[in-house]
């Protein structure tokens, strides 16, 4: 079995960021589906990071990762929150409802 | 620092006035602009007696940074040397004066008035500004400031057509000189890398021989640029040709014809002319254009004067002649005799109008001469003051016009060049001229049988103190300016009271020639002026028939003059007619082939793109992301390709 | 090393708390009071910028110098506006809850973070602190549907945009070695360390900023959460979060990415002019102004990008000056749309703006020279914005950008013409409600500023001139 390198941990997170931003676009459905998404791109940011930090042998690598850990909790709560907000106005979370201003 | 005070409180008075006028009243807008102008000629002069007598050294006073791209720098300074100090203290002083005339001369008027004072005290900061400029884009920022109070102190009384029009004729006859103005500017900075005028006047010599090749031919440089600076200055200075916006000028209040004509607008081109003198004096071919142009103005508009029936038009002409009096004493050289003649001119062409503002104001604004008349009894004050500011535009001992008018005429004689001696024989000539219609305007107004309607007479009345206190202090400096400055500006030891603010070169000794001209050249204008007063004499009290009579005898001669020698007709029929003509086939074949057609297809390319270009808004997140990811996508790709 | 240099930071963190504290334990609608202290925390952060020493801190995480100062006084003076802006509109709206000042008080914060950031850690944060503030602002009237779906819309596309900038981070951290700016100039210096795989980070650093300062092809989000976020929240948005986010771009591209600077300028240059040019064309047809003045910002960022593309100092003075001006007109313009309110309720077309010239001439006068100034008609400050910049340009050579910014700069004067034009000589329309003392303190301010500019612009120059000075050495 082949020694699993950075390479191989770094073309993880490509894809883990490609599905993340995919998720995004292509989802027409739920809002909360896109939440998920963006938490799969931070995955990804993660991966990267801690890949790099042991491969540098430098630790801020893995000290930022813990930073976007925390920073992506905030972040989903308050996109929870926005979710709830918006669907106590529209009564719907489905994209392509989110279309009310455009031009 | 108190020279900056004198420059910046104007603007300080006019801010009040302008933007609080409404809120505190005329009264308070009034005293503010006047305490602020007081300020500023107590401040004035004493920078003036400190650089003069108290020995202050010359210097700039910076105030700020204004303009820093690349190589062009250009600061907001005050320049303090004699010149400057000069034109700070006149300035301040006469228009002070004028200010505190106004308070009785726009005492009638139904509207606030708080304006009137405002733009007033702007015209004086922009004059101040201009005079003071360390730089010539500081100049030219006080020269369009000028041109554009003078707009809006003409037009002032904006219900009534011809001031509106005679605002716009200013406006745009100015914009002429100011379009030379602001080429030659252009020119100084491309040739000396700068506007600052110690930069520029430091620079000159290492320019002397660069040339402009145009057409085919060799210009020199200095030439042109000193060319296309006074093309400017004619503008402001009303000289032949761009002369047309002075006499039409009148059309605003009388102090304000005052403010134009004594104490700025029209001498910042004479003050510009001994500002660049450094330059001048390397440019023999400008100085030359300038005697010309200036001797012609003056006895042009001396022609003109003597048959106007309009008292305030006919010491606009003299104004005019007057100017060009001054350009024939820039032309040969003698700057300070120019100058000299500045500061003298302010007071009596100052103590003319608002005399002349006073009669209009006794005659219930009647401003046709042909319906005054033995005026002298009914209003002596004015009378007298008439008298002294008469005595010294026509230049009789003592007063002050002899001094300054006369040191000209000496100047262009003892040059003797051609030019020269072409200014001496337009500037005699004028003399006798300027004498004549000043009598006229006298005898015709002030003596004689009335010829005003009863009702008018009835309420002739002196002025009130507020008026009559400024013209018997400009009376005694129209009395005095003349001998007790003349040792200052052009005595034997003008270098020390100059100290290089005027530029004179190494070979130019005509303040001394001046003194060692024959007699008969030194007496003849003062005789001259003497025989134009009798002249005046003989035609409007001994033998009154007489100007009709020769009015008829010689009626082609009359009607040229009287049209002002067809000049506004000649430009109706050269200038704007064809302009006309131009801009309506302009607006036929343009507005409706090129500017309905191209710019609408153009506007019509815009909207279709404005249309594509918000297609893709379609208030989607989908799009939105998508859109995001094409982009970073797009600019990895153009990035791997380009490195 | 000393953490003195963030007392304004730490000092405005400790007054958001405790704002949020006396918010909650107060009872009733604190928003005034709030709104009031906050302005005092942000002019006490102000005065406290004006006393720091420059220096690093924190390990090279946090430096002062005088970008980073520049940049925070403008950024305080926008948040302190911003502040003033909403007064009277949050009441009027029924938004006039507590969290709304110490919301944009904590944004501020982070903006200041952002310009201080010495480090990708301290500028991370420091976007995130200011983005997640400002998500919840969009939404802040939350009974409204536009709002909520304009924080919807600029939460998802900022956690996006977020998302790839962090990403473009760990690949620039990976291929350079380091976190610290000075650490990855120095490791860029060497040509050999320029990897294809730090150049994708890099692109990716470049997408995350454009996001944030709203360059095409990033700029999608932004008419619709101008149009539908709260239009003080939309004053403050066009403003404060711009400064900081261009000035963190100057600072990186320019910093650590400067030895790579052949690589990126085509992009910025590319990036520039599509900004240009559509801020420029999809205005024309708007008749929503809230939604106008996004483009408009568009087309501005697209001008300030000019002088990032020269890359040198003189283009960064130009864009820092711009930087300057914008602020004063975007603010003024917004302190007329919110005077735009007819029978207590708010209006916002175009259309809306019809007779402003009888009857409120002085606010039409206010709104005319942000217009004309913004159209960057001499001599108003917008001018001098537009001058440097393509003065920079023309020096460096970039030609095409300078003229593209001309032509746009007169195809844009149309629809800023349009709405003077509206205001003064279309049919009058019924009269707006008197305006609040706030909003005419306000558009006075900014449009004196905008005035007369021209007479002193020293100050801001040099001011320009020494911060660009800090990043050429």
């Amino acid at each position: 079995m082949a020694m699993i390198g950075l390479g191989h941990y770094l073309v993880v997170s490509a894809i883990l960021l490609v599905l993340g931003v995919f998720g995004i676009f292509l989802n027409r459905k739920n809002v909360i589906v896109i939440l998920m998404s963006v938490e799969l791109i931070l995955l990804a940011v993660n991966l990267n990071l801690v890949a790099f930090s042991a491969a540098l042998g430098d630790l801020v690598g893995q000290v930022f990762a813990m930073f976007v850990l925390t920073v992506a909790a905030a972040e989903a709560a308050i996109g929870l929150a926005i979710v709830v907000v918006y669907f106590r106005n529209r009564g719907s979370i489905e994209v392509e409802d989110v279309n009310l201003m455009k031009g | 620092m108190i020279y900056a005070v004198a420059v910046l409180v104007p603007l300080f008075g006019s801010a009040v006035a302008g933007l609080l006028g409404r809120a505190i009243g005329d009264r308070a807008a009034q005293a503010v602009t006047i305490l602020c102008m007081i300020v500023a000629t107590i401040c004035g002069e004493t920078a003036f007696i400190q650089l003069v007598w108290g020995g202050a050294p010359t210097g700039t006073v910076r105030l700020a940074e204004w303009v820093s791209a690349g190589s062009f720098h250009v600061d907001w300074a005050l320049r303090y040397d004699t010149l400057s100090a000069v034109m700070v203290a006149m300035v301040t002083f006469v228009a002070t004066l004028i200010h505190i005339y106004s308070i009785g001369y726009m005492g009638h008027e139904h509207k606030p008035v708080a304006r009137f004072f405002s733009y007033l005290s702007l015209f004086s900061f922009a004059m101040l500004m201009l005079v003071t400029a360390n730089n010539l884009l500081q100049l030219f920022f006080g020269w369009e400031g000028v041109g554009l109070m003078s707009y809006l102190l003409i037009g002032y009384w904006y219900e009534r057509p011809s001031a509106c029009a005679a605002a716009i004729k200013a406006f745009v006859v100015n914009r002429i000189g100011d379009l030379f103005f602001a080429v030659g500017i252009a020119m100084v900075f491309f040739l000396f890398g700068s506007v600052s005028f110690s930069t520029i006047f430091a620079a000159v010599p290492q320019h002397l021989n660069d040339t402009y090749a145009l057409f085919g031919t060799n210009y020199r440089a200095l030439e042109v640029i000193c060319i296309l600076l006074f093309i400017g200055a004619m503008g402001k200075s009303a000289q032949i040709g761009l002369h047309v916006w002075l006499p039409d000028a009148m059309e605003g209040p009388t102090p304000v014809s005052a403010l134009i004509h004594a104490a700025t607008m029209v001498t910042a081109g004479v003050f510009l002319m001994a500002r660049i003198s450094p330059i001048l004096e390397h440019a023999p071919v400008a100085l030359g254009v300038i005697t010309v142009i200036g001797a012609s103005t003056a006895l042009f508009a001396a022609t003109i004067g003597c048959v106007q029936n309009d008292i305030k038009r006919v010491i606009a002409y003299s104004t005019c002649s007057q100017l060009g009096y001054m350009f024939i004493a820039a032309g040969v050289g003698a700057y300070q005799v120019s100058i000299f003649h500045l500061v003298t001119h302010a007071f009596f062409k100052a103590l003319l109008f608002l005399s002349a503002g006073s009669v209009i104001h006794a005659m219930s604004d009647e401003q046709d001469m042909r319906r005054m008349g033995g005026l002298w009894k009914k209003i002596p004050l004015t009378y007298t003051m008439m008298w002294a500011g008469s005595l010294a535009l026509a230049g009789i001992f003592p007063f002050a016009g002899y001094y300054s008018k006369d040191a000209i005429l000496e100047a262009a004689f003892a040059d003797g060049s051609p030019v020269a001696i072409y200014g001496f024989v337009c500037g005699v000539l004028a003399a006798f001229l300027t004498a004549f219609y000043s009598w006229r305007l006298l005898l015709m107004t002030f003596h004689g049988r009335s010829r005003a309607d009863h009702h008018v007479l009835e309420h002739v009345h002196e002025s009130p103190l507020v008026m009559t206190g400024p013209l018997i202090v400009l009376a005694v400096g129209a009395l005095i300016a003349g001998f007790s400055l003349r040792g200052l500006f052009i005595g034997a030891d003008w270098h020390a009271f100059w100290r290089n603010s005027v530029g004179v070169a190494p070979g130019n000794h005509i303040l001394a020639r001046m003194e060692e001209i024959p007699a008969w050249a030194a007496l003849a204008p003062s005789v001259l002026a003497l025989l134009g007063i009798a002249l005046a004499y003989i035609m409007y009290v001994a033998v009154p028939t007489l100007p009709a009579g020769i009015a008829a005898r010689f009626a082609p001669i009359y009607r040229f003059l009287l049209n002002k020698w067809y000049f506004d007709e000649l430009y109706d029929a050269v200038l704007v007619r064809p302009f006309f003509a131009l801009a309506r086939l302009l607006w036929q074949v343009g507005d409706v082939t090129i500017i309905d057609g191209v710019p609408n297809s153009i506007a019509h390319i815009a909207e279709d793109s404005a249309e594509q270009a918000v297609k893709l808004q379609t208030g989607s997140i989908a799009v939105y992301a998508f859109s995001m990811l094409i982009g970073v996508v797009l600019l990895i790709t153009i990035f791997l390709i380009f490195r | 090393m000393n953490g003195s240099l963030a007392t304004p930071e730490i000092v405005l963190a400790l007054c958001g708390m405790g704002i949020l504290l006396f918010g909650v334990l107060r009872r009733g609608d604190g928003g005034l009071i709030c709104s009031m202290l906050t302005i005092g925390a942000l002019l006490l952060a102000a005065v406290l910028v004006a006393g720091g020493a420059f220096g690093l801190a924190f390990e090279g995480q946090f430096l002062v110098d005088p970008m980073s100062v520049f940049s925070k006084f403008l950024i305080l003076a926008a948040a302190i506006l911003g502040v003033v802006l909403s007064l009277d509109y949050n009441a009027r709206e029924g938004i006039g809850r507590f969290e709304f000042p110490v919301l944009m008080l904590f944004a501020t914060l982070g903006m200041m973070v952002m310009v201080s950031a010495g480090n990708m850690m301290s500028l991370y944060l420091g976007i995130e602190l200011q983005s997640l503030s400002i998500y919840v602002l969009a939404a802040f009237a939350r009974d409204d549907v536009r709002s909520a779906e304009a924080g919807l819309k600029y939460f998802v596309l900022g956690a996006l945009a977020s998302g790839l900038l962090l990403y473009g981070i760990t690949l620039v951290y990976g291929f350079s070695g380091s976190m610290d700016f000075a650490a990855i100039r120095q490791a860029l210096s060497d040509p050999t360390r320029v990897s294809e795989g730090l150049i994708v980070g890099v692109v990716f650093v470049i997408a995350g900023f454009a996001f944030k300062v709203a360059a095409v092809p990033f700029h999608m989000w932004t008419p619709d959460v101008y149009e539908g976020a709260p239009s003080p929240v939309t004053a403050f948005l066009g403003t404060a979060p711009k400064v900081a986010a261009m000035v963190l771009f100057l600072r990186v591209m320019v910093g650590p990415f400067g030895h790579v600077l052949m690589q990126w300028q085509a992009l910025i240059e590319i990036v520039s002019v599509a900004s240009m040019i559509l801020g420029a064309l999809a205005a024309i047809g708007q008749s929503n102004i809230k939604r106008l003045m996004a483009y408009s910002s568009i087309g501005h960022m697209g001008y300030v990008l000019i002088g990032l593309a020269c890359g040198n100092a003189a283009g960064l003075r130009g864009a820092l000056v711009y930087l300057v001006v914008y602020v004063f007109m975007f603010l003024g313009t917004f302190a007329v749309i919110l005077a735009m309110r007819r029978r207590g309720q708010a209006v916002e077309t175009i259309a809306d703006l019809a007779g402003l010239g009888r009857n409120d001439p002085a606010l039409a006068m206010a709104m005319a020279v942000f217009m004309f100034s913004m159209a960057g008609i001499p001599p108003l400050s917008g001018f001098f914005g537009k001058l440097y910049v393509f003065l920079a340009a023309v020096q460096s050579g970039l030609w095409t950008l300078a003229i593209i910014g001309v032509l746009t700069s007169v195809v844009g004067a149309f629809y800023y013409l349009r709405i003077v034009k509206v205001m003064y000589f279309d049919a009058a329309r019924e009269a707006f409600d008197r305006r609040p003392a706030s909003l005419s303190v306000v558009a006075a301010a900014t449009g004196l500023f905008t005035t007369f500019f021209f007479i002193a612009p020293a100050p801001v120059l040099d001011a320009a001139q020494a911060a660009a000075r800090v990043l050429f050495g």
